[in-house]
């Protein structure tokens, strides 16, 4: 059984990398990727990506206890003494499971004739689960600085109209100074090189909302991108960016 | 945080056998990857036991890691990520069940506002940033999902939702989570 729609493939590995995927489903998945080195691959992507969370979680520092028992078993002078202690210890843990044996990144053959066989039964019995399709709703650009550099994320859900609004989500994540007297102001950019229109004027906090009217999702629906320019105090005096324009990106529909 | 460069070095060094590379690498790890195994397994004795197993793994396949496959730090805390999801995973696994709204509570306290994510490695800011854009639900269950290693079932349990639900969460806040990235330029 091959998984071959890309976006399923991304989702499963990214269901077994936050460990949502248990029991049937994991072990299948496994097995997988023993012979699927573009899913090994989906699944290291997932895993860098996801990996920053831990980055950002309190540290627990380990008892000293816990390095010397391993000193103890890796150190060939130590082990001699300690051999029986560790072997009973392994043994009591059930020995490893195949990614504990390390060789996951690169592990694509050694399996034998009689387990593919099995493996390829149990596949076809148990198929992987349907991954349902959802429609796009949510909007989001990134806006970069010259240097690719992430600056600020602008998101709206176009359906969501309030009281003839939409609300645009306005993240700011690093800026350079607003200069006395100017403000910026954030521009929808249409596909086909007419006029950026003005989606409204923005500060530096860190979450800002903008209130749009409805009658602009169309233009922002059309739009390839976003772009903030610096202008006068007040906006644009002329309707088109006047100004720098230090951050845009273009547009991805999730 | 030692730059996965210095990280890197060390594993290159373990790979010659040194064992004061190892004991290096243990200690300059060793206390981000416990953190890793305790949100998981919330026992700091099962948590010390995942950390003492995953390092003898380490030492014992080092020369495996590839370093065009991944960051040395992701490598080392699949190990342990894996580990620990296996141990919570065993049949009849008792799972202490504290906190955790709690603790997803002080996570999202935790995370680094504007102001320290000026310091910031991109791909930290990135990921931050593309997180502000999933719904608090979605944020929520990926939360639970992968720092504390939750399966959907026990997703649905603690969020009083059907599973169908919270898959949904789970899907298109990942989905989302990858758009913003990839658009972002971080992976």
């Amino acid at each position: 059984m091959k998984i071959t729609d890309p976006r399923a493939r991304s989702l499963l590995a990214a269901e077994y990398v936050t460990g949502a995927m248990h029991g049937g489903a994991r072990r299948r998945f496994e097995l997988w990727l023993r012979s699927d080195p573009a899913l090994r691959r989906e699944v290291a992507q997932w895993a860098e990506r996801l990996e920053t969370l831990d980055a950002q979680v309190p540290e627990v520092a380990p008892s000293p206890a816990v390095w010397e028992a391993i000193a103890a078993r890796v150190d060939p002078a130590r082990r001699a003494v300690t051999r029986n202690d560790s072997a009973a210890a392994s043994a009591d843990r059930g020995g490893d499971s195949w990614w504990n044996r390390l060789g996951f990144w690169r592990f694509t053959s050694g399996l034998s004739t009689a387990a593919v066989a099995l493996m390829a039964g149990w596949l076809v019995i148990a198929p992987p689960p349907p991954v349902e399709k959802t429609v796009a709703d949510v909007r989001v650009v990134v806006l970069n600085d010259a240097e690719a550099n992430p600056r600020m994320t602008v998101s709206w859900t176009p359906d969501a109209v309030r009281k003839d609004h939409v609300r645009l989500r306005v993240r700011v994540i690093r800026h350079d100074t607003m200069d006395p007297g100017t403000t910026w102001e954030l521009w929808c950019l249409p596909k086909d090189a007419a006029k950026p229109t003005s989606v409204g004027l923005m500060n530096t906090d860190h979450t800002q909302e903008i209130l749009v009217p409805a009658s602009l999702v169309p233009a922002l629906e059309r739009a390839s991108g976003m772009a903030m320019s610096v202008e006068p105090k007040g906006g644009s005096p002329t309707g088109l960016p006047t100004g720098p324009i230090p951050y845009k990106g273009a547009k991805v529909e999730l | 945080v030692t730059p996965n460069d210095a990280i890197d070095d060390l594993m290159a060094r373990c790979v010659l056998r040194d064992q004061r590379a190892f004991a290096e690498l243990y200690r300059v790890t060793s206390s981000r990857l416990l953190g890793v195994a305790m949100r998981i397994v919330r026992r700091r004795d099962w948590a010390e036991d995942i950390l003492q197993e995953s390092f003898v793994n380490i030492w014992h396949h080092v020369g495996e890691f590839d370093r065009s496959r991944s960051a040395p730090m992701t490598w080392m805390t699949t190990v342990v990520r894996n580990r620990a999801l296996d141990w919570v995973r065993r049949p009849k696994m008792e799972v202490p069940d504290d906190d955790l709204d709690g603790l997803v509570e002080r996570w999202e306290d935790e995370r680094p506002g504007p102001q320290a994510l000026l310091g910031t490695k991109g791909d930290i800011a990135t990921l931050n940033m593309c997180l502000e854009t999933l719904s608090g639900q979605q944020r929520q269950s990926i939360a639970l999902a992968y720092l504390h290693g939750l399966t959907h079932s026990e997703l649905a349990e603690h969020m009083k939702q059907p599973l169908g639900t919270v898959k949904t969460w789970v899907r298109r806040g990942l989905e989302k989570l990858k758009g913003c990235m990839d658009a972002a330029g971080a992976t």
